[in-house]
């Protein structure tokens, strides 16, 4: 026993001295220049300012003096629950957007893509046109529209209506949010196209025919064979989707400034921490929405990475 | 994304700190050498504005200061909301010598910080030139003035004279509430729109409310009000609401579609007979045409309470002040001490577009029809507001009041819950 726990020993030990040989003081340097300096970026510029807001949300502040922060327990918290109803209103135009993300937009993307990949007549200028608005940024977006829908904008132009009698897409909060959802979803569904389109084009050409010659329908080849070959583009779908629904801001943000016409979390967290208005219930704000967009997505990529393993 | 906005600040702060040190080292000579400039060394101007008439006005200002002494000023330009937006950023970093800015709390605020430079030696060499209202306005918690006011514009109804003599309606009579209503009703017998209304930026409103609730409870109630000292959900402010309520019918339905220029553009196009706004706009009615500008006129909002007349006006000063991290403090206090004298204000009147002078001894004897009536009307009132949201707590006025404004608009009859959700908001402040 002894002996051949010796000889184990003396085994690892060169073993261990021969990894250790393989890197140099040079390279070791190096390695750790190459690994340091992006850690400390990434710690210095992400890390750092995520903690700061945490721990930010828990005081009164009004973002000046690093001497005057206050401790304030779960005040914002409370202040944000119980006394701010446009908080409860901001998330409700919060998750109708994801919904509509979900069950419109996102399918609607995935829909265009399998279209254009089957390479239908024309496919390749429907793939120009869908894709065009992604190309812009979402402030972009905000202005063109703004332009259209305004009081005194074109639509209202075009249908003769004065200012008085103009159609209200923006104020009216009868359609207001459909109208938003309306513009985000046309640069949304060709970013969607397009990643999944790029996903489609890897799928194994063989295994679509293997399905054809089995006699599947094209819903079939689709549910059964397409879709399950997708699973990584559709891990990056799905939490693009829940991604860019809460994050929204830019496009409200062109329309609306920061004054709440129509509240989005995203415009409550800058409302309340720009400007002389600042306080740390702004901070609060971006950790609610930082839990928010978190969770799922750390419960779906669990669950996936759980299944992969299996 | 949105937490790293956040923690920007204090990530920024500490960005700035390092490269202040690594500045000193590589540079620290002329580092120095800046931090120890005279009166004399080049002035840098903040300008918050991008828009055509009032940039004029403050290239005119810069224009007399460079040939009265010499010293090179130069400005910076930036669009009203981003500027109010990072002023906080800005005055910490490394911002323009002078900058425009508001009276009252919204100067306190920053003064309180100890980012503002005191400006007592310029109220001792020119205060004599301003009312004691405006001396108020200017003074810091501390009791240092922090600002010097160069302008002001009063908040009431605007009309257009062609139009009311087209219907028949004497508006200059217009004194009480009842007044009022009777030409609303009439406007609306014409079909027009009596009242032209805005809230899509969160803050047109509070005009309406101001004066609403000076005329019916008074202005002491009024302070008192907005300094937290009474509470949103008295009786006398549900009051204020009942009235306002009175005038929806005869506003356009489209409030929260619309920003202040929105509503302005009916007043423009005579859709509407009465803009309650502050007289700023005139330079927007000459931009248009003279003749429009012309046909501008301003009336006081109607008396309710008789206890109270017509004795309170909304009528927010705008000015300058100095930033204390500017390179060149010396030289800033003596650029806007400039800007605020009567030769500084002079050459912004020489450009022809509409202003009218904070400064006493300005000559006021060029000023037109809409201006002269614009003074009487500030004549009439005993007591100035500055404005709501430069009347009280920054965290309050924007992300709490203007939502709750355009929320009633959506629903007037929820009057009661909107007040005491203002109430707990307020309770719920993070303590000063």
């Amino acid at each position: 026993m002894s002996s051949a726990t010796a000889v184990e020993k003396s085994r690892a030990k060169p073993k261990r001295q021969n990894r250790r040989r393989t890197f140099s003081k040079k390279d070791r340097f190096t390695l750790g220049v190459f690994i340091g300096i992006p850690t400390f970026l990434h710690v210095a510029l992400v890390w750092f300012p995520a903690a700061a807001t945490i721990y930010l949300s828990f005081t009164y502040w009004t973002g000046i003096h690093i001497g005057d922060i206050q401790w304030a327990g779960f005040a914002n918290y409370e202040n944000i629950f119980f006394n701010t109803p446009i908080f409860w209103d901001a998330l409700r135009v919060n998750v109708v957007w994801l919904v509509w993300f979900g069950v419109i937009a996102t399918p609607l993307g995935i829909l265009l893509a399998y279209q254009i990949d089957r390479e239908i007549r024309g496919s390749k200028f429907y793939q120009a046109a869908y894709y065009l608005p992604v190309v812009l940024s979402l402030a972009v977006i905000g202005i063109i529209w703004n332009f259209l829908l305004r009081p005194d904008g074109f639509v209202n132009g075009v249908l003769g209506l004065e200012i008085s009698e103009a159609v209200s897409f923006f104020g009216d909060d009868r359609y207001n949010i459909w109208v938003i959802l309306t513009m985000a979803s046309w640069r949304h569904i060709g970013y969607i196209m397009l990643l999944y389109l790029a996903g489609l084009k890897a799928v194994d050409a063989t295994l679509r025919e293997a399905a054809s010659i089995d006699g599947a329908t094209e819903w079939q080849t689709f549910r059964k064979v397409v879709f399950p070959a997708m699973a990584p583009v559709n891990i990056i779908v799905i939490v693009i989707t829940i991604i860019e629904s809460l994050r929204a801001f830019d496009i409200i943000y062109i329309i609306y400034g920061s004054s709440g016409g129509l509240p989005i979390l995203g415009v409550l967290v800058f409302q309340n921490i720009a400007g002389e208005g600042a306080s740390m219930k702004g901070a609060a704000y971006a950790v609610i929405l930082f839990l928010l967009s978190i969770v799922p997505i750390i419960t779906y990529l669990r669950q996936q990475f759980k299944e992969d393993m299996k | 994304m949105l937490n790293k906005v956040t923690g920007h600040e204090v990530d920024r702060r500490l960005l700035l700190k390092g490269a202040a040190a690594g500045g000193l080292g590589i540079a620290g000579a002329t580092m120095l050498a800046g931090c120890a400039a005279d009166a004399s060394g080049p002035v840098t101007f903040g300008v918050r504005t991008v828009d055509e008439s009032p940039k004029k006005q403050a290239q005119a200002i810069i224009d007399a200061y460079v040939a009265k002494t010499g010293i090179e000023v130069t400005g910076n330009f930036t669009e009203s909301n981003a500027f109010q937006n990072n002023l906080s950023q800005y005055l910490q970093g490394t911002p323009d010598d002078a900058f425009q800015w508001m009276a009252g709390y919204r100067m306190q605020f920053f003064a309180d910080q100890g980012l503002l430079e005191d400006l007592t030696p310029a109220w001792d060499a020119i205060g004599d030139q301003f009312s004691d209202s405006y001396k108020i306005a200017s003074t810091g918690s501390d009791g240092n003035q922090y600002f010097l006011p160069q302008s002001w514009y009063p908040w009431g109804l605007h009309f257009r004279k062609s139009m009311m003599e087209e219907i028949g309606l004497a508006a200059t009579d217009v004194y009480n509430w009842d007044d009022m209503l009777g030409a609303l009703e009439e406007l609306k017998g014409q079909g027009l729109i009596g009242l032209a209304a805005a809230d899509k930026g969160g803050w047109e409103a509070m005009g309406t409310f101001d004066i609403l609730n000076a005329r019916i409870n008074g202005y002491d109630f009024h302070v008192d009000l907005l300094a937290g000292r009474e509470k949103w959900t008295d009786d006398r402010v549900k009051e204020v609401f009942r009235h306002w309520e009175q005038l929806l019918p005869y506003q356009n339905t489209n409030v929260l579609d619309l920003e202040w220029d929105g509503a302005m553009q009916l007043l423009l196009q005579k859709q509407a007979g009465f803009f309650m706004c502050g007289s700023w706009f005139g330079a927007n009615f000459l931009e248009q045409s003279q003749e429009d500008y012309d046909d501008l006129m301003i009336i006081p909002f109607p008396e309710i309470n008789p206890d109270h007349a017509r004795d309170t006006i909304d009528a927010p000063l705008d000015g300058i002040c100095v930033a204390k991290n500017g390179e060149n403090g010396a030289g800033g206090v003596d650029f806007v001490q400039f800007a605020a004298s009567m030769e500084g204000v002079q050459a912004q009147l020489d450009t022809g577009i509409p202003l009218t002078s904070a400064n006493n001894g300005q000559d006021t004897s060029a000023f037109d029809a809409f201006q002269q009536q614009q003074l009487a009307v500030m004549d009439e009132a005993k007591y100035i507001t500055q404005f709501l949201d430069r009347d009280t707590r920054p965290d309050f006025a924007g992300p709490v009041v203007g939502p709750a404004f355009q929320s009633w608009f959506k629903d007037p009859s929820s009057t009661n819950d909107i007040l005491e959700s203002l109430q707990s908001q307020w309770d719920a402040l993070a303590p000063l």
